[in-house]
């Protein structure tokens, strides 16, 4: 997993643990993973103690780095999360045990003395120690520490990438405004990043966090820009007459990959970001719209409704190897293929409402992920964990986004607010 | 005879008058008098004297919504980007009316109901705007003058989750470009 561009927000993440204290991983490693594959589906028992801090300033600090903790645990999917923090009693049969002390000023009071966080996980009852570190957080860097330590848990006892230090975009607003807004995954740090009185949609991240591409009506028209993320800055991709829609990025190269109407109808375009056509995929009388890359950069799932009703269709990079991918419901969009390229997740109309589906990205196995609760449940975009979805709903009336666990079906409210929250992307 | 019946008019007022005045005259009583609101006061407009031929309206169409001089939206059935009757019948008229002023351009927008995904409501929103104006182009409205936008979903013209406003937002709006 990359980290995102921190200049967003204030969250720096110099995140480099100064000291790995006595570190006993090299054995317990593999014990442990062997026990969390064991318990794939099962989840694993984890009690967080209070972060040990002296009075004042410091205590609220560790209470925040613990509440941090709890949270992301809970949200990995992975674990049942017990201990004073969690508001659970303690007479689980733990597995494992988080620990950790608050040393020094804390980066809040603004104090000179350096301040020192140490956190540890220790394998239970015994209580062994499978991971230490300490953290030197700079200002404002407290959430991300704890993030960053349990992305290093998640990685360790799962095998698998955290996502606590990714962020989402997505477009809010309303009629004819919409501006980007950025989030960061657990809900908190949430910044505008937009404000041109126009309508921003559709925003993709870079691979590397650096820049988001994104569909605006800023000239009156569409356009594809590119919002370079460190210093804010937006400039033109490209503005075709006609539709110029749903940029997303190539895996591993400097390439977005659109529909632009420019020629009548909506066809699928790989273009640089200098706006040159690089291939044309797609020449049919139809509407193609809705790409996304595998990710390994060689094959892409994307919309046709030249049956009459939009399906999915995979093609290679080169728009040669059609085959068509979803033939249950008259009505499939917006596919997007999982992190570990086998599964994409879409969304099919039934009725009046839409529904997100997974299906294998042979075709096979197609499951809805909602139901009639959701209304409608649209614009999937996956974590790098391949475990989580975002997605808008208007379940409660007005569309906002959602993080649904695609493995134990949990899910979590992401953003709030009256207004509307559409076509988020998560960030590698 | 008009003549006769304002005389008998002003005959009768005159009588009810004096009849009324009569029957003040008898009992003077204390009355206490409101003064007439003075904003009843207007000032009469002055006519003017030798009333001047007023210049030509000199209308520049291209600012006007194309809504206030006869030009109609057009809708569509769920789902398609094919005219209606009712949609032909009404873009003959607009045909008309822009054939008659053909300095002006227009921006004709693509628009959905909320139903269905962003991506796809907006080609197909597209898709409506450019069969409006193939139609248009073919009553003889120049094709520079055309220019097409979609918003998709994007920009209801009615707030609501039923057929009604499903309807009145599955449309083709003509406005200014």
């Amino acid at each position: 997993m990359r980290r995102i561009s921190p200049a967003i927000s204030h969250a720096a993440l110099a995140l480099v643990p100064i000291a790995l204290l006595l570190c006993t991983q090299a054995h317990a490693q593999s014990d442990v993973v062997l026990q969390a594959e064991q318990t794939a589906t099962r989840k694993l028992d984890i009690r967080v103690d209070r972060v040990a801090a002296p009075a004042g300033g410091a205590a609220a600090a560790a209470d925040l780095v613990g509440r941090v903790i709890v949270a992301d645990l809970r949200n990995s999917g992975f674990f049942r999360v017990g201990g004073a923090l969690a508001g659970e009693g303690e007479d689980l049969p733990f597995s494992f045990a988080i620990t950790g002390e608050l040393a020094g000023d804390p980066p809040a009071t603004g104090g000179g003395g350096a301040p020192s966080l140490t956190l540890r996980l220790q394998a239970m009852p015994g209580g062994e120690m499978v991971l230490g570190k300490r953290y030197a957080p700079a200002s404002g860097q407290l959430r991300a520490t704890a993030h960053h330590f349990v992305d290093e848990i998640v990685r360790l006892l799962t095998g698998e990438s955290g996502v606590n230090l990714t962020r989402i975009v997505f477009s809010r607003g309303q009629g004819d405004r919409r501006d980007l807004w950025v989030v960061d995954y657990d809900g908190e740090n949430l910044a505008r990043l937009t404000a041109n009185r126009t309508l921003n949609l559709c925003p993709s991240w870079s691979p590397d966090g650096q820049h988001i591409a994104f569909t605006s009506y800023a000239a009156g028209q569409q356009g594809v820009f590119l919002l370079e993320t460190k210093s804010g800055k937006v400039r033109r991709v490209i503005a075709a007459a006609g539709l110029n829609l749903g940029p997303v990025w190539h895996p591993q190269q400097q390439e977005l990959l659109l529909s632009l109407s420019k020629d009548g109808d909506p066809e699928i375009y790989r273009i640089d970001l200098q706006g040159r056509v690089l291939r044309r995929l797609t020449m049919s009388p139809a509407i193609e719209i809705g790409p996304d890359w595998s990710p390994n950069g060689r094959d892409l799932v994307f919309t046709s409704d030249r049956t009459g009703s939009p399906q999915l269709y995979v093609m290679d990079g080169d728009g040669a190897a059609r085959s068509r991918l979803t033939y249950e419901g008259e009505y499939n969009d917006a596919g997007v293929w999982s992190p570990n390229g086998e599964q994409v997740a879409y969304v099919t109309r039934i009725g009046n409402r839409t529904f997100l589906v997974l299906i294998s990205s042979g075709g096979e196995n197609r499951r809805l992920l909602t139901d009639e609760s959701w209304r409608h449940a649209e614009d999937p975009s996956w974590a790098p964990d391949g475990r989580h979805l975002v997605f808008s709903s208007d379940r409660s009336g007005v569309f906002k986004l959602y993080v649904l666990d695609v493995v134990d079906g949990t899910w979590r409210q992401l953003t709030a607010g009256r207004e509307e929250d559409i076509t988020p992307s998560w960030s590698r | 005879m008009k003549g006769f019946r304002r005389w008998m008019l002003l005959a009768m007022s005159l009588t009810l008058g004096v009849v009324l005045a009569a029957g003040c005259g008898k009992k003077p009583q204390v009355v206490t008098e409101t003064p007439p609101p003075q904003t009843e006061v207007q000032p009469e407009p002055s006519a003017p004297v030798e009333p001047t031929p007023a210049p030509a309206p000199t209308i520049d169409y291209a600012d006007l919504a194309p809504g206030e001089y006869g030009i109609e939206d057009v809708f569509f059935a769920y789902d398609v980007s094919t005219l209606t009757e009712a949609a032909m019948a009404v873009l003959d008229k607009n045909a008309r009316i822009m054939n008659e002023h053909p300095q002006v351009n227009y921006l004709v927008e693509g628009h959905c109901d909320e139903r269905g995904t962003i991506e796809y409501n907006l080609a197909l929103g597209e898709k409506r705007a450019k069969s409006v104006v193939n139609y248009l182009v073919s009553l003889g409205v120049a094709p520079a003058r055309l220019r097409v936008v979609s918003y998709g979903e994007e920009h209801p013209f009615t707030q609501g989750h039923d057929e009604s406003a499903w309807a009145a937002n599955r449309r083709a709006h003509f406005a200014k470009p």
